[in-house]
């Protein structure tokens, strides 16, 4: 029966690899794509200085905040910025902030700009003059207002233009919420004090004598509030980001999820010409020969992915000038993702082919089915910038397939529930998958 | 000598279900044997359930009923052992257009179970069968509807089955080739010794090669047998048929026709329009003789017309066939 089911898949293989329209769109075109961007952000690929290490990232700070003033008191909301990325002498070890960046004031925005396009300063944040007004509500006005904080990157450092832009958006975001919550609480004594005469005689007595004193500061302090700076790091060394294998592993998976819904569609092309059903009429059980088609599409996705991960290789080898293994060096693990993903992929192909009709819906089905994937799990844009992107990438194969090609390329192993995920969806959907197909033959 | 049963078909039945639900028998209670080395043709028009009959014996459907045999295997307890005894060739050009002719021979050979030198000799064999040896690194694609149509028999031949099922294996291909086919068929039979299942919408087919019948229709066998014990069997004569222009026939004569010659069971003249398309409605003379053996009644027929001065125009002899037997059985043609 094994000789069957390779009889199946190898058939399935000679035929899939000596189709050049195929093999064009599987291998030359993710391949071309990826050494494209590879090429575009050249400069991070490679050791010798070329990484591009998350840390310690230029920047010029300039705070143009006016403050506002609140209860007699004046606030200047930017300094927050100032004193969370600026150390006060030598940076804390501890205060990631510190570490990601290499943070100096400057009180010229211009000279600042100036820095950036010289190539001083990696980035320059510049903090309007209305950002505290912006940012503080009053009873006279209960909203918010927009606030534009500047992120002046250099184009040559579009990563470290948006690490710095993802400080910036959440620590605007802090300081609204911090500033709501504020104006909520004392909203709130303010309103009992109004109600209980008595609470109220013992919060202006409290406040006399300096016996209230809130302390609202954890709702700014980055330390103290939910602001992380995600940074994956070996020990010792500081997470690199290379566009290929971010790029590569994205459009790999993405060109492997038409690979296997194409695979797969072909069970019913070969049900409508006949060939499907002289199989069955030969001496072949039947889940044999279902075994033997999927076997095809799963070693078809295999082979696709392992051509894409070693071009890849060369590709970013010739563009750093010496051999760079950017998939890291773990091979076995790299080895058992594809085959965990190319499974998972196959698997989607199966489900997706039992439950169409015809090799037209098929194809227009996966086709939809390949281009949401890729949609959700980011292959086109980041998608964890619109609400719920992140969970919607959750849903695909080829999220937790990329993730785990991109620790991987770190040198981290915590791959685990990648490939857990990977392989429960690929059983599953080839189990769902098989049990309809098998059902619907006998109709 | 009595040839021994290779399949035996008893009470096959399948029932399918509607989209709305309601169900439907597509095959009600069908048997049927197939002696060995003998020619069995399925007659019946689309929708009869002959498809659904052949795809039961085949294994590619589950009886809802009953049971079938091939070589004393049942189709249902024992499949992968029912199927080894069975070749078939498809009425679709069932093969893979981008691989070759022996790619294709090679990758169904394995499907059933050859391998190795043994693989290699039944191709060779088979290949030289179809007369496509020289082609065999050929692409299909780049084949003509009959090489194809070979190759597609080619490949149901591969294991050297003792049953082979032919479903209008003739389809779509010019009379050269249509011919070189049905000679293979014979050639399996007479050769060979297979027992070939055989359907084809050709009365002419099915009658010139077939040594049984079977008539299906709604899903239930309703006639099988030889061809002549069919058409014995709805006693049919040949009919006569002389175009008389407008010259009138007495009865006399029609009464002399019957009396005198043998065999003749039945005599009718009418006026019929004439066919001819002109304006002026003229009558044309139609005399119909009905005959057990026409063509032997014919000389005396045609005396007597002489005797009597008349001038036949045109004379057609029609006996009876497989359409008649169909039309007799069911009460309409077989393309309807």
């Amino acid at each position: 029966m094994l000789t069957k089911i390779w009889a199946i898949a190898y058939k399935d293989l000679y035929l899939t690899f000596t189709d050049r329209n195929l093999l064009l769109i599987m291998i030359v075109t993710p391949l071309a794509l990826s050494s494209i961007i590879g090429l575009a952000f050249g400069s991070f690929i490679g050791g010798g200085g070329n990484d591009v290490p998350i840390a310690s990232i230029p920047l010029a700070v300039v705070n143009l905040d006016e403050g506002v003033d609140q209860n007699g008191t004046r606030f200047n909301n930017g300094a927050i910025f100032v004193n969370a990325l600026v150390p006060d002498g030598a940076p804390d070890p501890d205060n990631t902030l510190h570490q990601l960046t290499d943070a100096i004031l400057l009180t010229d925005a211009d000279a600042a700009r100036a820095g950036v396009n010289d190539g001083t300063y990696a980035a320059a944040l510049i903090i309007p003059a209305d950002f505290s007004a912006n940012l503080t509500i009053s009873a006279a006005r209960p909203d918010l207002l927009p606030v534009a904080v500047e992120v002046y990157a250099s184009p040559a450092a579009p990563v470290s233009g948006s690490v710095v832009r993802s400080i910036a958006e959440s620590f605007t975001n802090q300081i609204a919420v911090g500033n709501i919550t504020v104006a909520a609480t004392i909203g709130a004594l303010t309103d009992r004090a109004f109600s209980n005469p008595l609470f109220g005689v013992q919060f202006a007595a409290s406040a006399g004598n300096g016996t209230f004193t809130p302390d609202f500061a954890p709702a700014f302090d980055p330390a103290a509030t939910t602001i992380t700076i995600e940074q994956q790091a070996i020990t010792g060394a500081v997470a690199t980001f290379n566009p290929l294998v971010s790029f590569g592993s994205a459009q790999a998976v993405f060109f492997m999820m038409f690979t296997a819904l194409g695979g797969a569609n072909s069970i019913l092309e070969e049900r409508r010409s006949w060939t499907l059903q002289r199989q069955l009429i030969s001496p072949t059980p039947r889940m044999a020969i279902l075994l033997g088609k999927m076997l095809g599409t799963f070693v078809t996705c295999v082979v696709q992915v392992v051509i894409l991960v070693f071009a890849l290789t060369l590709v970013g080898s010739l563009i750093a000038g010496e051999l760079q293994f950017i998939w890291g060096t773990n091979v076995p693990l790299i080895a058992l993702v594809i085959l965990c993903v190319s499974l998972a992929a196959a698997g989607v192909g199966a489900l997706v082919a039992a439950l169409v009709r015809t090799p037209e819906q098929g194809n227009v089905i996966g086709g939809m089915v390949s281009l949401l994937f890729g949609l959700f799990s980011g292959a086109f844009f980041n998608t964890s910038a619109i609400p719920g992107g992140e969970t919607l990438s959750r849903l695909t194969v080829n999220y937790w397939g990329v993730e785990a090609f991109i620790k991987l390329s770190q040198g981290q192993t915590d791959i685990g529930l990648n490939l857990a995920v990977l392989l429960g969806l690929g059983i599953a959907f080839f189990a769902i998958g098989l049990t309809i197909f098998n059902r619907r033959l006998n109709t | 000598m009595q040839q021994s049963i290779l399949v035996s078909v008893r009470d096959l039945s399948k029932q399918f279900k509607r989209s709305s639900g309601e169900s439907f028998f597509a095959v009600k209670g069908v048997s049927l044997d197939i002696r060995e080395g003998e020619i069995f043709s399925l007659l019946g028009p689309n929708g009869a359930g002959k498809t659904t009959t052949i795809n039961m014996i085949s294994g590619l459907l589950t009886p809802t009923s009953g049971d079938a045999t091939i070589g004393g295997h049942s189709i249902t307890k024992d499949p992968l052992a029912a199927k080894r005894l069975l070749g078939v060739v498809p009425q679709e050009i069932a093969l893979y257009p981008a691989l070759s002719a022996r790619q294709n021979l090679d990758f169904f050979g394995k499907m059933y179970g050859l391998g190795g030198v043994v693989l290699t000799k039944a191709v060779d064999e088979v290949l030289d069968l179809i007369d496509l040896t020289d082609r065999q690194k050929d692409k299909v694609d780049t084949f003509s509807g009959g090489m194809k149509r070979r190759v597609n028999i080619g490949i149901g031949l591969l294991h050297k089955p003792r049953l082979i099922y032919m479903d209008e294996p003739t389809v779509g291909i010019d009379p050269q080739n249509r011919r070189r086919i049905l000679d293979t068929v014979l050639r399996l039979r007479d050769e060979k010794h297979m027992s070939v299942l055989y359907t084809s919408h050709l009365m002419e087919e099915i009658q010139e090669i077939s040594d049984r019948v079977g008539v299906i229709d709604h899903g239930e066998m309703i006639a099988l047998g030889t061809v002549s014990e069919l058409i014995q069997k709805i006693g049919q004569e040949d009919r006569l048929i002389f175009k008389m222009g407008d010259q009138p026939v007495a009865d006399a004569i029609l009464r002399r026709i019957e009396s005198d010659v043998p065999t003749v069971t039945g005599v009718e003249y009418k006026q019929l329009p004439a066919e001819t398309g002109d304006a002026i409605n003229t009558a044309e003379g139609v005399l119909t003789i009905f005959a057990q053996r026409g063509r032997k009644a014919l000389p005396d027929i045609i005396r007597i017309t002489n005797d009597v001065g008349l001038e036949v125009l045109s004379v057609e002899i029609r006996e009876p066939d497989l359409e008649a037997v169909f039309l007799s059985l069911t009460g309409r043609a077989l393309r309807d």
